[in-house]
């Protein structure tokens, strides 16, 4: 499930007051999230959660629900 | 550098086939995938897998000069294919692999649209796509005689020696002055211009462009490019094939993701070349961790050349700042001014030395003349495309398209032995760009010494991340969201600094009047976009006759660009 905090850092970045993000939600699906804000999405979830992602784990998340793993695994919690 | 003679190998395949006997064990191609081992092809296996295609294409009954479309993704196996086809004298045409946003009837219809145009005889595609695409085939009046899935081929299985004989005796026949390749502009719904180029325009265009980027057997070039686009298929993956020397190939899907592969490759690779439209020098030097570059070394790199949008020299000063400490070479930066309808490029800057910045009073530029200054508040800053590259001629000319006097701005007007040979099935619109010989190419720019300057468009495409977009193809989509004033709308391109590139704003008019609905109204806007794999960035909403139109009649882009820019107005909604 895709946490409140994570949810608001990207709807904030694409300037969205509210969209239904699930975990099986892919990038090309959310109005604005295209190739060009997808790096400013992941260098803003990186800045607010102060975590540092490597491009390989990058290159491998298929949806919003990987990132939230992602983050979690990282906070480890 | 290589004596580059293309009068001994005329055509593609045989300048590929005499590579492939020089170098056998050199490497052609690294496909290189994140986080894997990359394939390595040599000229030599690759060259073999060609013929093995070669074969399968000739056994599916494709002929001399009909279109074989390739819309696949990054796969090792696509460029031997796409050698196989040139090899039976069919025509490659590749297309952009479907964006999932793309509305499924949007993606048809660009095929649909390109098929009428261009006559598309095969596409060659993934199993995945067969369900969206099936169905323009078995549509009565079709040109599109088959769908065919060459990456499930068993190539060894279907492998006849007499017919690879017979195919090679018949590529022996073909003339370098007939067709060898379809590219398409871009655009989503029909608008796309297929331009043919020959044999000759291509290796005409290697020679001389290799030799105004001093390439010479030690050069490898990496490069992240998507290969439908002229920068991609010709910069980066023919000219290395045709010259004998490496070429790197990153996926552009995992390119925009992990931006890093890119300096991973030139590192781990050695390569000294690579390709980059303006917004990649900002990604590049803005959006990678710094923990993550520590094992990168640039030293190898002896040039970047900036081409496909406008060329900021603030993006290249991030890049130098950025990656100095990485080794980079400051005048390994440098800028080409290209377009597909000469093959690729007209004019570059000399490589290893510093690329040329003028700062030109803005006012007279508005007024089309070149004037420098030292006003910094009053400069715009231009950035040298450089000189011309041999075999090409430009005219800087005015409305009337008459030479204009030097240091006068003008559309630019090309000429060059890389020419294509018209848009496919198109003659109406060849007509209306070349003249005499010369394409006009619907550009605005100047000559200052021997050097030449693009600063802006005469039609209003829009170069968002180096690829460009018509306004008329939003226009229509939005045109069709309720709550828009139908006709009442423009799309156009706002300049981003921080990205480095522009960015695709919309302003329609409305009659809505309650912020709530007027927000509702801005994401149907958004996703009437995303239905053509266009991202709109900034909204503007309007009230009814609010929009100024053009002569035509029509809403101005330029003039209600000018106006949403040029201040505050309490009528404006934006978001």
């Amino acid at each position: 499930m895709i946490s409140d905090e994570l949810k608001k850092v990207i709807l904030t970045q694409l300037n969205l007051d509210d969209y239904d993000l699930q975990d099986d939600t892919i990038a090309p699906s959310v109005p604005g999230w295209d190739s060009l804000s997808h790096v400013n999405i992941i260098v803003a979830v990186e800045e607010h959660f102060k975590v540092r992602f490597k491009s390989m784990e990058i290159l491998k998340l298929k949806n919003v629900g990987d990132l939230q793993k992602l983050v979690d695994t990282k906070l480890k919690k | 550098m290589i004596n580059f003679n293309s009068d001994e190998t005329p055509t593609l395949w045989k300048r590929w086939l005499s590579n492939a006997a020089k170098y056998p064990e050199r490497e052609a191609i690294v496909h290189w995938i994140g986080g894997e081992e990359p394939v390595r092809w040599t000229f030599k296996s690759l060259l073999d897998t060609a013929k093995k295609f070669s074969v399968m294409i000739k056994k599916m009954g494709i002929k001399k000069g009909e279109v074989c479309a390739i819309i696949i993704r990054h796969n090792p196996y696509f460029y031997p294919l796409y050698m196989g086809i040139s090899r039976t004298g069919a025509l490659p045409a590749v297309l952009a692999y479907p964006n999932p946003r793309l509305h499924p009837d949007k993606f048809r219809q660009g095929i649909e649209g390109m098929s009428q145009r261009s006559g598309l005889d095969y596409i060659l595609t993934e199993r995945e796509l067969e369900p969206l695409i099936r169905p323009l085939v078995e549509r009565p009046g079709s040109t599109i005689k088959s769908l065919l899935f060459p990456i499930e081929w068993d190539l060894d299985a279907e492998f006849n020696a007499k017919e690879d004989s017979d195919i090679e005796a018949f590529a022996e026949t073909i003339k370098e002055t007939e067709p060898a390749l379809l590219q398409h502009s871009s655009g989503t719904t029909g608008l796309q211009k297929p331009v043919v180029l020959s044999h000759r325009a291509i290796l005409n265009h290697v020679k001389y462009y290799g030799e105004s980027i001093q390439l010479s057997e030690n050069d490898k070039i990496a490069s992240w490019l998507p290969l439908y686009h002229d920068m991609g298929l010709i910069a980066a993956f023919h000219i290395p094939l045709s010259y004998g020397i490496t070429s790197v190939q990153i996926s552009p899907f995992e390119w925009v993701l992990a931006p890093i592969l890119l300096l991973e490759a030139i590192t781990k690779e050695k390569a000294t070349m690579c390709y980059l439209p303006n917004f990649a020098y900002n990604i590049l030097a803005e959006k990678i961790d710094p923990e993550e570059l520590e094992e990168i070394s640039l030293k190898t790199l002896r040039l970047t050349v900036n081409c496909s949008e406008p060329v900021r020299d603030e993006s290249h000063r991030k890049f130098v700042e950025c990656f100095g400490k990485f080794d980079l070479n400051k005048n390994a930066i440098s800028a080409c001014y290209a377009m597909a309808e000469t093959t690729y490029a007209i004019t570059q800057t000399e490589p290893g030395v510093e690329i040329k910045v003028l700062n030109v009073d803005r006012t007279e530029l508005a007024n089309g003349k070149v004037k420098l200054t030292d006003n910094g508040t009053n400069a715009r800053t231009c950035v040298s495309s450089g000189k011309l590259i041999k075999g090409c001629e430009i005219r800087i000319v005015d409305d009337k398209r008459m030479d204009a006097p030097l240091g006068m701005v003008g559309e630019i007007a090309v000429r060059s032995v890389s020419m294509f040979d018209g848009y496919r099935n198109y003659p109406e619109k060849t007509a209306e760009v070349v003249e005499d010989g010369w394409y006009f190419t619907g550009d605005y720019g100047f000559k200052f010494e021997d050097e030449f300057y693009i600063i802006g468009r005469k039609k209003d495409i829009i170069i968002m991340a180096g690829k460009n977009l018509y306004p008329e193809d939003i226009e229509d989509i939005v045109n069709q969201v309720e709550g828009v004033i139908p006709g009442r709308i423009i799309a156009f391109g706002e300049d981003n600094s921080e990205m480095g590139t522009e960015l695709v704003s919309v302003v329609a008019e409305t009659k809505l009047e309650d912020d709530k609905d007027k927000n509702k109204l801005r994401m149907d806007i958004l996703k009437a976009g995303m239905s053509i794999d266009v991202n709109i960035h900034k909204v503007y909403l309007v009230p009814t006759r609010w929009l100024i139109k053009s002569s035509a009649g029509k809403p101005s882009r330029k003039a209600n660009k000018e106006r949403l820019t040029s201040g505050a107005d309490p009528q404006v909604w934006s978001r």
